[in-house]
């Protein structure tokens, strides 16, 4: 933490000299995620730390930082990505940024680590709180780096407001649990029985909105697509990879865990929440053409895989079967740690491709294997890992949801249990859309014709670039490949938890993945790996006979290029138009011709989707709120001697209640 | 063995009515409903060998040439004729469709596990894909535009009525069900003629505009 | 190394081996049947033997603007079919890898394959690559969840999602039928359908280029390429239709690894087999190619009939 916020003063410091401050500010940066990950692997092997930084005398409050296994795990996601990202920046962010913002951005990027870090570790509400709205301004701060560009202030602007309206919501309902429990350490206030009855179910869903809105999730979602986009690169892995994780990490510590015994209809919702996120969130990447916007569509589907485990979890312990809700939370913890990584790396790849072309756009883009090779694999690889696909480490933790789900299913009663297979088959769709969009996205960009001179002569990142993003990608594999190992630290995680208990007979082997009894289901990816690596030796034994002829593509007699080329406009049309009840598209088809309308000069075609939520949710809502602000208009007249009459009144009333207390 | 095949059968053709849920062109629909009446056959009979019940066979017998050949042979004659090929846009898209049938046919077979087990303990299974055929087929008189389906609905309903029938009672007597069948029978060719007319008058045969005959 | 795992390991690579043997043989006896009930003489049986082996004899040619991955799609769709094969129960009520992985595996393995061809027909520029693409990718986006209703249908009835396990614990049940399976297996069929390509979804034998799914997709290839795709769809085929005959007709299969019983076993899985050839053969034979837009109905009906399997058969 102090190494956090050393480099940040470095940084300032610096000011002057940008290549020493990035140096400075993301060396120090690197060093401090590096001791979050010591801390949290001791904490993880070893027991909970706690201690106090600091104590107000006349109130006598503490303000105390205790790092539980849950923590620990948050704090693990965060600083395995945050030393890459790190790395990265301190190659992007010499060519993105200009020197004089450097300083600036070097100093937001490590209070905003250092914040998520203190909300990750905070012991009490107080402390919890002012890490939390620190996380949130240094994030709106590094959102808003090109604040030249109007949708950029546009952006930061929205995530500022639904970032506050959501921290209303926790203060809200923090001060009532406070006030309830006489105490504002958390181990008070989230002890789980401080309040009973409908209070429960009505803090619930505040502190649902409040943290719903820090994880993106649908309808909570608008500002994301927003702001990922908007910020640097680096800063978009960041904030996809670890701030949407604060939200996820309030779900858990406070929803799911701190509020008591968890209701069924609170599972039952937050299943429905994330099933909602991961199918619209896919939807509405497919539409996307702009790289980053895609990803950060892509982090509110991600968003919701996570609630889906959490809710089957959630909904299990409700109803008492403590092995299954441990199935659950593990799924949605693994999940949390492997959207990390993958994103992380995806945001990171797309940052390389923004630098070295210029342009976000996909459709502007193409051919880039051959200028950036490695930046394709990884960005290959990224993509394999975001479809689920085996073996790397997006399957092993969508397998383990589905057998949260499936398991449920088959152990739960009554009727409650059909909303179980419905969200595996909706997972199941998000995950192959997954596939259709990243085969668009990286098919689109990186291969066949370029498609614009930015394209044509792009070359690769410099080496400090790519060794984070070559670290992310070797992580997702690994982690692919060893998932117990993964799910054994999980587990120490799980024995922490109240109202789980760890499946009696699962195997706790490094390679293996068996939830609960060893012959429902397990898998060793490793060993589909192996037998892949076998086909694909097989494969090409087969085919070695004779070398290749190398020739054009033949285009039916015409000449094939950039113009005739598959977009990715065209690559997702077929399911706008399937998904049209959702999506909503609109196209606008212009043909400029001179002689004759079936021989176009020009043929301009604009599509888009209606922001369905933007419009009908928001729009009535603001609306709303800016009429109420007008009647009020009514009160705040402007003149001194009515604000003087209402302190009158208000200083009268209150004695007067005060007197008839007595 | 006898039960399989009871359940297998029914199955089918709750299957079959889901398909004339799920597409549009005619030829298709009837040859499912040829189908679907075969699987009838095969139910009753199954259930005269296993119950030892001769008139049932003549029942099978009955199902399978009229309902299995001739009606979806007369009935595809009358498609030919006319030319019309496939369902306009009905009421309601597929996939709405289906949703609404398939909670029809959990409610069908909710109401079917009330019924009292038959001797064979697959009764409610008859039943319950009997009631789910019932809805299904009502719902399609509701939601389909063209004569030709709705007189397949209306056959449809008509199977899942026999096929209930079947499940609770092993059949009605035999005097009722050839009457039923004759009475089936003349009802398809009473409509053929009136898909006719409907298509001599309006050009269509849209039922949802016959509203246009009032005064 | 232990001494299963060794077993394990030899069983694979027989499985594996025999079905790439038989696999151009179902796609042979599918056209045959096919050409027979449009009274035609038809290709002989073996054609397809002989494509490969020709295709595999002849020069690659490649297009220059295509990279690496392009020369990886058909290696990875080869590799993926195979080693699918590995995973699912054949001829013993035991997958040979069943260790590795059930149901998820499978279905994950074969989306890894469709994720890299895709990936790769978008890599020559040529229109029709990335329409092929395109459809493909949609297709299998509605299919999936349709899939893995009717295959979770049958996994929860038998209590377990390995598929080894699975079909031991249906055998353990014995020959009844609960009418939710007639309702999966249709579903699963439609879903067979359109993975392995076939009328009402996609035409294999067309080659008009609007109408094309999988075979747009793959145009570009040629030579010792195009036969391993054209082997790993085959194979694909075949795993599929093996997986209906054991979900839905598991008698049959060895329970045990002697010889005799593997032996019976062959030849009723090959009529299971047959039989699934003759219902593909006659859906294709008397049904038009649907609309790109009428699929989702389809596929729609087959998701509702999977749903439907789970809830008639749990509520």
């Amino acid at each position: 933490m102090a190494v956090y916020l050393t480099a940040a003063a470095a940084s300032l410091v610096l000011a002057r000299r940008p290549r020493l401050c990035r140096v400075a500010a993301f060396g120090g940066a690197i060093l401090g995620s590096a001791l979050v990950v010591a801390l949290a692997v001791s904490v993880l092997a070893g027991g909970p730390v706690s201690g106090r930084l600091g104590a107000h005398a006349a109130s006598g409050m503490t303000f105390g930082y205790a790092v539980t296994p849950l923590a620990a795990w948050f704090l693990l996601v965060l600083g395995l990505v945050a030393v890459p990202v790190a790395l990265y920046s301190i190659g992007y962010l010499a060519h993105a940024v200009p020197g004089a913002k450097t300083a600036m951005v070097g100093a937001s990027f490590n209070v905003l680590l250092a914040a998520v870090a203190l909300v990750f570790a905070a012991a009490d509400v107080v402390t919890f709180l002012f890490a939390w709205e620190v996380m949130t301004l240094s994030t709106a701060a590094l959102v808003a780096t090109e604040h030249e560009i109007r949708s950029t202030r546009r952006a930061a602007y929205m995530y500022l407001v639904m970032s506050h309206v959501g921290t209303g919501a926790l203060l809200a309902g923090f001060l009532v649990l406070a006030s309830a429990s006489g105490s504002l350490s958390f181990e008070a206030v989230l002890a789980g029985n401080v309040v009973s009855g409908w209070w429960r179910d009505a803090l619930f869903v505040l502190f649902f909105l409040g943290f719903g809105v820090k994880a993106g999730v649908i309808p909570l979602h608008v500002w994301l697509p927003e702001a990922h986009p908007a910020a640097p690169s680096s800063i978009s892995a960041l904030m996809s990879a670890v701030l949407i994780k604060a939200g996820i990490y309030g779900l858990f510590r406070v929803c799911a865990f701190g509020l008591g015994v968890p209701d069924v209809n609170w599972g039952l919702a937050v299943m429905a929440v994330g099933a909602l996120s991961a199918i619209l969130g896919v939807l509405y990447a497919l539409a996307q053409s702009d790289v980053k916007r895609l990803l950060a569509y892509s982090t509110i589907e991600n968003a919701g895989i996570i609630l889906l485990g959490l809710g089957a979890g959630m909904t299990a312990s409700a109803l008492g079967h403590r092995e299954l809700a441990a199935i659950g939370i593990a799924a949605s913890l693994f999940h949390v740690l492997n959207h990390a990584l993958f994103k992380g790396l995806l945001f990171l790849s797309a940052g390389s491709v923004v630098m070295a072309t210029g342009t976000r756009h996909i459709e502007e883009l193409g051919g880039l294997i051959r200028g950036m090779p490695w930046t394709a694999l990884f960005f290959l690889v990224g993509a394999l890992a975001v479809s689920g696909l085996p073996p790397l480490n997006g399957f092993a933790s969508e397998w383990l949801t589905f057998q949260a789900l499936l398991m449920g299913f088959a152990s739960l009663p009554g009727v409650t249990r059909m909303s179980f297979p419905l969200a595996g088959a909706l997972l199941a769709m998000t995950s192959a859309l997954v596939a259709a969009c990243f085969v668009k996205a990286f098919g689109t960009a990186f291969l066949a014709f370029p498609r614009g001179r930015a394209a044509t002569d792009a070359h690769e990142s410099p080496a400090v670039m790519l060794v984070p993003q070559g670290l992310l990608a070797a992580l997702c594999i690994g982690v692919g490949l060893f998932p117990g190992a993964v799910l054994r630290t999980i587990g120490t995680v799980m024995v922490s938890l109240p109202g789980l208990r760890l499946p009696r007979d699962a195997p706790q082997a490094t390679f293996t993945m068996a939830p609960g009894p060893a012959g429902f289901d397990h898998v060793v990816p490793l060993a589909l790996g192996l037998t892949l690596m076998a086909g694909l030796l097989g494969a090409a034994l087969l085919a070695a006979a004779r070398a290749a002829r190398r020739v054009p593509t033949w285009g039916c007699g015409g000449e094939l290029g950039a113009a005739t080329e598959y977009t990715g406009t065209a690559f997702s049309k077929p399911l706008m138009m399937i998904f049209k009840t959702v999506l909503r598209p609109t196209r606008e088809v212009e043909a400029l011709a001179d002689v004759s309308p079936y021989f176009p000069r020009e043929v301009r075609y604009r599509t888009a989707i209606e922001p369905v939520f933007e419009r009908y949710l928001y729009g009535p809502l603001t609306s709303g709120v800016l009429g109420a602000a007008n009647r009020l208009k009514v009160v705040q007249a402007g003149s001194l001697h009515a604000y003087l009459a209402y302190v009158l009144v208000l200083g009268v009333g209150l004695l007067i209640w005060l007197g008839g207390k007595r | 063995m006898s039960n399989n095949l009871l359940v297998l059968s029914a199955a089918g053709m709750l299957v079959t009515a889901f398909l004339m849920v799920g597409q549009k062109a005619l030829f298709t629909a009837i040859r499912l409903y040829g189908a679907q009446s075969w699987l009838l056959g095969v139910v009753a009979v199954t259930i005269a060998l296993a119950d030892d019940r001769p008139p049932l066979f003549v029942t099978a017998a009955l199902t399978a040439g009229l309902k299995g050949l001739l009606i979806p042979w007369f009935l595809m004659r009358v498609v030919d004729r006319i030319g019309i090929r496939r369902e306009i846009e009905p009421f309601l898209n597929v996939p709405a469709s289906l949703l609404i049938c398939l909670a029809l046919t959990v409610v069908g077979y909710r109401v079917s596990t009330g019924f009292p087990e038959g001797a064979r303990g697959v009764a409610h299974h008859v039943i319950g894909v009997g009631l789910s055929m019932l809805l299904i087929g009502l719902f399609l008189m509701v939601t389909r535009k063209k004569a030709v389906t709705q007189i397949l609905a209306l056959l449809t309903v008509e199977n899942a009525v026999f096929l209930i029938a079947l499940g609770i009672t092993s059949g009605m007597p035999l005097v009722v069900e050839l009457g039923i069948s004759f009475d089936v029978l003349l009802a398809v060719l009473v409509l053929g003629i009136l898909v006719h007319r409907i298509v001599d008058r309006f050009e269509s045969m849209d039922v949802s505009r016959l509203s246009q005959l009032k005064g | 190394m232990t001494e299963g795992a060794l077993a394990a390991i030899g069983l694979a690579v027989l499985q594996a081996a025999g079905m790439l043997a038989l696999a151009p043989l179902l796609r042979g006896l599918i056209k045959k049947m096919k050409a027979a009930l449009q009274t035609r003489q038809g290709p002989p049986l073996l054609q397809v033997y002989y494509d490969l082996a020709k295709w595999l004899r002849k020069e690659p040619v490649r297009s220059d603007t295509a990279s690496w991955l392009y020369v990886a799609g058909p290696r990875m769709y080869f590799a993926t079919s195979v080693a699918a094969t590995t995973l699912v129960p054949v001829w013993m009520a035991a997958a040979p890898l069943e260790a590795a992985g059930g149901v998820l595996a499978l279905v994950g393995i074969l989306a890894l394959g469709r994720f890299f061809l895709a990936t790769a027909a978008l890599d020559t520029g040529s229109p029709f690559g990335g329409m092929g693409a395109s459809r493909e990718m949609t297709i299998a986006a509605l299919a999936e969840p349709a899939l893995m209703l009717g295959l979770f249908t049958a996994a929860l009835s038998a209590g377990s999602l390995n598929l080894g396990a699975l079909v031991r614990g249906l055998l353990d049940r014995g020959a009844t039928f609960h009418p939710s399976d007639i309702l999966a297996l249709a579903g699963l069929f439609i879903v067979v359908i359109a993975e392995t390509g076939r009328v009402p979804v996609d035409n294999p034998a067309t080659h008009l280029e609007l109408t094309m799914i999988h075979e747009a997709m793959v145009l570009e290839y040629s030579g010792p390429d195009l036969a391993l795709v054209e082997w790993a769809s085959a194979v694909k085929e075949l795993l599929y239709l093996t997986l209906l005959a054991d979900l839905f007709a598991p008698i049959g299969l060895a329970t045990s690894a002697s010889p005799e019983l593997i032996l019976l076993a062959v030849p009723i899985w090959a009529s299971k087999i047959f039989l699934l050839a003759v219902a593909v053969t006659l859906v294709e034979s008397t049904n038009a190619k649907l609309r790109l837009f009428r699929v989702p109905d389809l596929m729609a009906v087959s998701l509702g009939l999977g749903f439907l399997a789970l809830a008639i058969r749990f509520l």
